[in-house]
């Protein structure tokens, strides 16, 4: 008896391993298309729920709660940050890098119009650095475009439905982006780490460069490159190199606060219009 | 479709939204509850093995809808928690409601241990990181407070089922 309530189990149990291992080594060929859809069903419900939190938020983050001046707030506090973003583009972008740029006819961020969204949530699950945002394929928003703010760059596009678009964070260990150095021009790859925020930098072209803490770095100028050259990216925190090294340790922390994100614009890049022209 | 199964989907539905809407904003330490996670574990307990792994099946598949990972990976390690839970829960008193958060807790850890397991293997090597031993422990705190909530609801949801063996027929 106990045999024959137990054998139907076990087959059960093995018919659901075995669809388990299935799903996930086909996961590549259809989830986009189902988490599209999943997306774009729950599209409204996290847009509503978005705009009932953000009264919450703003208590924590406004006490005063005054809505025409924290509007008059939040629109200098874009204008600033904005500037910054300018200020650091120009020092990312000096003289020589500029004329070289233009020698070799490099598309620059100047180039790439832009898309601006909201950020509706972060990520559902407790192993992703992800966050939500609101737009989606219907206006135009694509996998891999980069996403910035003022201060900087804040990840890429990794998935889109109709109405919303997921965007890796850029200090997620699922991202690196090729940067460059302000002061050497040094160029390297952002290598992540899981839960760190400070972000370790890994094949430095020189290896003898000068590094400074509190000096920027930016996305580098390459061909075909996933980001347009000069968007600031982070700060150097720290730099070490042992005698018995042979390339130093250096860690930036990114510009941008991303943790507390609200509205983002996510950059036509590479520009859908440049290949036809 | 039985009343049953149409309170589950329900159940699912209801959580889902929960979770991918309401509790983004509700991140702790870096970690948000497995809503879908201690449903299943109160499936299991409700209903035993085979029922537990079957919604942590489903449930766990809907909740891979919005990650990053694969497809399966959370709809596997759900449905290894949900038999697993099942399994345990046989030899346990069941008049005791403290039994709830005890039970999502410690579900809730073996879950994302599985997870983590699951996903590493299958490429995601990034899951294997010391951060996430944090990550765990606070999940399983927030899903233990939670789990209070959720088990007399998935009580609810399964009620009709009392006194029906597995596998029916």
């Amino acid at each position: 008896m106990v045999v024959y309530r137990r054998e139907p189990q076990r087959v059960l149990l093995t018919v659901i391993i075995v669809a388990g291992v299935a799903l996930i080594v086909m996961s590549g060929r259809f989830s986009g298309t189902l988490r599209s859809g999943a997306h774009d069903a729950m599209a409204p419900v996290r847009s509503t729920v978005d705009r009932a939190f953000q009264p919450l938020r703003n208590v924590a983050g406004d006490i005063t709660d005054y809505r025409p001046l924290q509007a008059e707030n939040q629109r200098l506090r874009r204008t600033a940050a904005d500037l910054r973003g300018q200020l650091r583009r120009n020092r990312g972008v000096g003289a020589e890098v500029g004329e070289l740029q233009k020698l070799i006819d490099l598309p620059n961020v100047e180039d790439a119009t832009g898309i601006a969204a909201r950020v509706t949530g972060g990520a559902p699950g407790n192993f992703d650095r992800t966050v939500a945002i609101n737009k989606g394929s219907a206006k135009g928003m694509r996998v891999g475009y980069p996403v910035v703010t003022g201060e900087g760059l804040v990840g890429t596009v990794t998935s889109v439905s109709t109405n919303q678009a997921t965007v890796t964070l850029v200090d997620s260990p699922n991202l690196g982006v090729g940067v460059r150095l302000e002061t050497s021009n040094a160029v390297a790859i952002t290598e992540p780490r899981t839960g760190d925020r400070s972000i370790p930098l890994a094949f430095i072209s020189d290896p003898f460069a000068q590094v400074q803490k509190g000096e920027l770095v930016f996305t580098a100028a390459v061909n075909n490159a996933a980001f347009p050259p000069a968007i600031p990216v982070a700060t150097v925190t720290s730099y070490s190199k042992g005698p018995q090294d042979l390339a130093p340790t250096i860690t930036v922390a990114p510009l941008v606060n991303l943790d507390n994100l609200d509205f983002v614009k996510v950059l036509r890049w590479p520009d859908p219009t440049a290949a036809s022209g | 479709m039985g009343i049953r199964r149409i309170r589950l989907l329900l159940v699912v539905i209801t959580l889902l939204v929960l979770q991918t809407s309401v509790f983004t904003h509700l991140r702790v330490f870096d970690a948000v509850p497995d809503l879908l996670l201690v449903a299943t574990i109160a499936m299991a307990y409700e209903s035993g093995p085979m029922p537990g792994a079957l919604f942590g099946f489903a449930a766990g598949l809907a909740n891979d809808l919005f990650l990053t990972t694969p497809l399966g990976v959370s709809a596997l390690a759900f449905a290894l928690t949900g038999y697993a839970v099942g399994l345990f829960q046989t030899g346990l008193i069941r008049e005791s409601r403290s039994i709830y958060p005890l039970l999502g807790g410690v579900g809730s850890v073996a879950g994302n241990i599985l997870f983590i397991l699951i996903g590493g293997i299958a490429g995601h090597d990034e899951l294997f990181a010391a951060h996430h031993i944090q990550v765990i422990i606070v999940a399983a705190l927030y899903d233990a407070v939670l789990a209070n909530a959720i088990f007399p609801f998935m009580r609810w949801a399964t009620r009709t089922d009392v006194g029906r063996a597995w596998p029916p027929g």
